[in-house]
């Protein structure tokens, strides 16, 4: 299939196998991506250049993020967790949790390393330390279920688990939950991710639902919270209804996209409930999304998520596009529909 | 011996006498002759002296008289003209009094203490006539006539009089005080006419009468000076309302000047005061110095500079005018002046052959002359408006009724119902509206004698062929449905041969943007038969596809009957499957689906079951395949087989890929997933897990992994 100009620059060298996701860096255009193919590979968004491959013969690798310009941290299906040096070509392995880890973040406020993964278990690291998962770790943290997956902001910490369980944290005391919730969807939680005003977060679930939701429990804020459909289809009458597995948001208008498997993106505008803009269709599902640091590019990892089980699909592709304003910037209410 | 003197007299003349008669004479011896002379002669002589004093005597009273009755005289003057009752009437009837000295006695204390009230009241009236004169010579003016004395009537100075005298006075002194309070009211519009007009009022005051700059000393009162006061108050006001008519002349100037030139807002606050005033009255401008010639000089420098600036400007304000007209113009629909006459107009204002005043003053007169055209096809115009704006409606419903999902239920489809029905409506009555614009429009012409156009074409020509266009696609959609007709018997040639009805597909037109799909229809409703917001697929009954199947046949008749055409160019099934995607459909996964290893079984238990209960699982192909069961694998496909969709049947011959919308329909089955679930995995819930996709695909990986590793 020949694709159309309008879905954006596709990057070379993609990555084999699914890819699990994609962070663009938060000081320049590269783009740090984790895929199944037990690879992490930073490009030049920009130049669409790979400037790294990291393999490391370990398992898949289920996330990654940036530390920073030159040093990122993955999360493997091996149990580790990494931190690749960008420059050297080296990994070390920061520390281990008993099953494969699901997601990893890492704080700037806290300067900590935040890993989620299905041993029930998020768990904080100390980069700097000597490397040795006895001196980095520093602290491990029950959680109800299995962590799917992570958000940050500011000291905040969401953590979204199995079972439609979310905790959130106070990075400064880890010890409690600051507050245990249940998700508002019915159905399996796929993402969660923070406002980038820190008010609350996104979360969006495989039964094509999103939910807004805030971290002030006053009353007068939990009235704002809201869910809506997106990611759905009708046919003859019919809605077929798909996962929604990936949320980034816009770091200057704080609108968001979201990615489904039913390869749209969508761009929202979460304050006057409205949808701005819906980019034409991908090849298979959205794997990941993130917007670059000045929200002037989007990155869309296009890659077959396995909602379906094991299956010939479309071949996994990055592809960036220049954002327009007119695409992510908020409008202000008007007439829902034009009069007819 | 002699006590009296008279007696004495008598004596020493009896004596003397005898003395002479018996001494003298005797002893003489005078003769008798002699004798009786001298006698007669003394006799004569004592007579004489006798004479002389009685004569003395009786002249001295009757100057006493004259005394008397000077004085009284003079006392009945005084008291008539003091305006008294005489006083001599008691001094007649008391006339024993005495003799006439004792009587002048008595009279002259009266005269004089009548003399000296006399003098008294004689000042009174000095006094006040001469306040009289002071004022009178305030009055008239001074140094015009200084009367030397005051003139007093000493005859009347009676009590009357001198109140007389007073009122004249206090009338005198009243018109003074009036004539000092108009002088000071004229004084006073004069300093203010003066201030406002930047003069020396000093200078203006001293030109009417040079008393009147003096502020202690007396100011001329006279006629004259108020007369020659007011005029010069008269001049000045006239100055004032002549410089002020000056000022707002420069003013409306001004302000025309900036409106044509856009002078910026902070520009013209320098000015603000002097256009502030543009339509003051004249006592209404009492600013000092706001009407002073250096001020309209001043006003006059700006105006004349911006005049120069204008003339600079002249050729953008020619465009801007000229831009007014094109848009008042493109507002109405006319043709603009031509770009090139335009353009030799502006050349020849930069070689200054043409007067740009001139240019513009025409561009004016064109400006006023197409807004009162304007006006005239405004009328026209609104039903051209209404009238596009009916066609843009009609276009809208004709692409909405080729989209076949327009009955799908979806946000505001209620609103798109609403607007469909409107725009039948509007179309309906579009061929009267033609009809009534057309008749209007020949109506206007023939008034005019022009052509009504719009945006240079004839309306007329413009409604013409839109009636042309009309009877065109009324030709088109009666090919469509004969064409539909046909198509209806290829399908039931093609039920005969494989048992089933195609379901209506979307129109592939390609250039349409993705509908909201709209919905809310009973039939539509129906059709989905009850499925909530999370449908699973299920293997259909045939039973059930066909009921679905009339039901949306039912519909789609139901669309007919509405007579809303609808292309149906893409039913020709080899045009459907242009679609690229191989993917299968993708049915969302539940808390309840089933994945693990542990209940592969599930769905092979409920396989058969579903196909007489209709009960679905969507495991049965979402589920990785773990198990190497081929003989398992092969019923899934067979169940695939029969759940696809009947136009799934028609595409299996031509083409072996299935779009993805073909698979649609199995999975908005109509059960419920809930009900599903209580029913019959209640007992099992405790024991599900529910894993994530990246669960499962690791769990496959690492399964299809580990061949190679062992």
């Amino acid at each position: 299939m020949t694709l159309l100009p309008s879905v954006g620059r596709e990057l070379s060298n993609p990555p084999s196998d699914g890819i699990s996701n994609l962070r663009f860096s938060n000081s320049s255009d590269h783009l740090l991506v984790s895929s199944w193919d037990k690879s992490v590979r930073l490009y030049d968004a920009n130049a669409d250049s790979m400037r790294g491959e990291f393999k490391h013969g370990g398992g898949a690798v289920l996330d990654c993020c940036f530390h920073d310009e030159s040093s990122g941290f993955s999360a493997c299906a091996d149990h580790k967790v990494r931190r690749i040096d960008f420059n050297a070509g080296k990994e070390d392995i920061l520390g281990m949790h008993d099953e494969p880890v699901r997601c990893v973040e890492y704080s700037y406020a806290a300067g900590q390393v935040i890993t989620g993964s299905w041993d029930r278990t998020i768990k904080c690291w100390d980069p700097r330390a000597a490397s040795g998962p006895e001196r980095s770790q520093i602290g491990t943290y029950k959680q109800p279920e299995r962590v799917n997956s992570l958000s940050l902001v500011g000291n905040h910490l969401v953590v979204a688990t199995a079972g439609r369980h979310v905790n959130i944290y106070d990075l400064r005391n880890m010890a409690q939950p600051e507050q245990r919730r249940e998700s508002s969807l019915k159905y399996q939680t796929r993402c969660v991710r923070c406002y980038p005003n820190g008010t609350g977060y996104a979360l969006s679930s495989v039964e094509g639902r999103v939910s807004m939701e805030f971290f002030d429990l006053s009353e007068a804020a939990q009235a704002k919270k809201y869910a809506f459909k997106c990611h759905r289809k009708s046919e003859d009458g019919r809605d077929i209804v798909y996962p929604v597995n990936a949320i980034a948001f816009h770091p200057i208008y704080g609108t968001f996209a979201t990615g489904g498997c039913d390869g749209f993106v969508n761009v929202w505008d979460g304050n006057n409930k409205k949808r701005l803009y819906q980019y034409s269709k991908y090849p298979t599902s959205i794997a990941a999304l993130s917007f670059s640091r000045d929200g002037g590019l989007l990155a869309i990892a296009s890659s077959y998520t396995f909602e379906e089980g094991d299956k010939p699909h479309e071949p996994d592709a990055i592809f960036v596009r220049n954002v327009n304003e007119i695409e992510v910037k908020p409008k202000p209410k008007v007439y829902p529909n034009p009069p007819a | 011996m002699a006590k009296d003197p008279i007696l004495q007299v008598e004596t020493t003349c009896g004596s003397l006498l005898y003395e002479l008669q018996v001494i003298i004479w005797d002893e003489v011896g005078e003769t008798e002759t002699d004798r009786d002379k001298m006698l007669l002669e003394l006799e004569r002589e004592c007579l004489e002296v006798y004479r002389r004093k009685v004569d003395q005597a009786n002249r001295c009273r009757a100057q006493l008289r004259q005394a008397i009755a000077d004085a009284e005289a003079e006392l009945a003057a005084i008291c008539s003209a003091m305006g008294e009752r005489p006083v001599h009437n008691t001094r007649q009837s008391d006339q024993s009094l005495g003799s006439l000295k004792q009587e002048l006695g008595t009279i002259l204390p009266e005269l004089e203490e009548m003399q000296k009230r006399k003098t008294e009241r004689r000042n009174q009236f000095l006094f006040v006539l001469e306040e009289i004169e002071n004022i009178t010579n305030d009055i008239k003016g001074q140094g015009e006539l200084v009367l030397p004395k005051p003139p007093i009537d000493e005859t009347d100075l009676s009590l009357r009089k001198l109140e007389e005298l007073h009122c004249h006075l206090q009338a005198l002194e009243k018109e003074k005080s009036d004539r000092v309070e108009t002088i000071r009211k004229h004084l006073c519009t004069l300093y203010s006419h003066c201030s406002v007009l930047g003069m020396d009022f000093n200078e203006v005051v001293s030109q009417v009468n040079p008393t009147l700059t003096d502020p202690e000393g007396p100011r001329s009162l006279s006629d004259h000076t108020i007369d020659t006061l007011d005029a010069a108050v008269q001049k000045l006001r006239e100055v004032k309302i002549q410089r002020m008519q000056k000022l707002q002349d420069l003013a409306t100037t001004m302000l025309e000047l900036w409106n044509l030139m856009d002078t910026p807002i902070e520009e013209q606050q320098e000015y603000q005061h002097i256009t502030c005033n543009i339509a003051a009255s004249e006592h209404e401008i009492t600013q000092a110095n706001s009407l002073s010639q250096d001020f309209i000089k001043y006003v006059e420098a700006e105006v004349v500079r911006l005049g120069e600036v204008k003339a600079s400007k002249m050729k953008e304000l020619v465009m801007k005018k000229r831009s007014e007209l094109e848009e008042i113009c493109r507002k109405t629909h006319m043709l603009p002046v031509s770009d090139s006459a335009m353009d030799q107009t502006i050349v020849a204002i930069e070689s200054g052959i043409v007067d740009a005043t001139l240019v513009l003053e025409h561009l004016e007169q064109h400006i006023s002359k197409v807004k009162e055209e304007a006006l005239s096809r405004k009328e026209i115009l609104e039903k051209v408006e209404k009238w596009l704006s009916a066609c843009d409606e009609e276009s809208w419903l004709e692409e909405y009724n080729r989209d076949d999902n327009r009955y799908n239920a979806g946000r505001g489809a209620h609103l798109t119902l609403k607007r469909a029905e409107k725009a039948r409506n509007l179309v309906n009555k579009l061929p009267v509206m033609v009809e009534a614009l057309a008749s209007k429009t020949i109506v206007w012409e023939q008034e005019k004698g022009i052509e009504f156009l719009y945006d240079g074409i004839r309306l007329l020509s413009m409604l013409e062929e839109y009636n042309l266009l009309r009877q065109e696609r009324e030709e088109e959609h009666r090919r469509q449905r004969d064409h539909k007709k046909l198509q209806g018997q290829l399908i039931a040639e093609q039920e005969a041969l494989y048992g089933s009805k195609p379901s209506p597909s979307k129109p592939l037109g390609g250039k349409k943007a993705p509908r909201m799909s709209t919905g809310g229809a009973a039939t539509s409703r129906r059709l989905s038969l009850g499925a909530g917001m999370h449908q699973t697929p299920k293997p259909n009954k045939k039973a059930d596809q066909r009921q679905a199947e009339g039901a949306l046949s039912t519909g789609r008749r139901g669309l007919d009957v509405a007579g809303l055409p609808s292309r149906k160019q893409s039913m020709d099934p080899c045009e459907q499957l242009q679609s690229p995607l191989t993917r299968k459909p993708f049915s969302p996964i539940s808390t309840t689906v089933v994945a693990s290893k542990a209940n592969i079984a599930t769905p092979q238990q409920l396989v058969p079951s579903s196909k007489s209960n209709a009960v679905n699982e969507i495991s049965s192909f979402a589920t990785p395949v773990k198990n190497n069961n081929i003989i398992k694998n092969l019923e899934e496909e067979k169940i695939m087989m029969m759940m696809q969709t009947p136009k799934n049947v028609a595409a299996m011959i031509p083409i072996p890929s299935t779009p993805a919308t073909i698979s649609v329909p199995m999975q908005t089955a109509p059960t419920p997933l809930n009900n599903n679930n209580n029913a019959r995995f209640l007992p099992e819930k405790a024991e599900v897990i529910e894993y994530s996709f990246e669960e499962r695909r690791l769990a496959f990986m690492l399964q299809s992994e580990s061949p190679i590793h062992v």
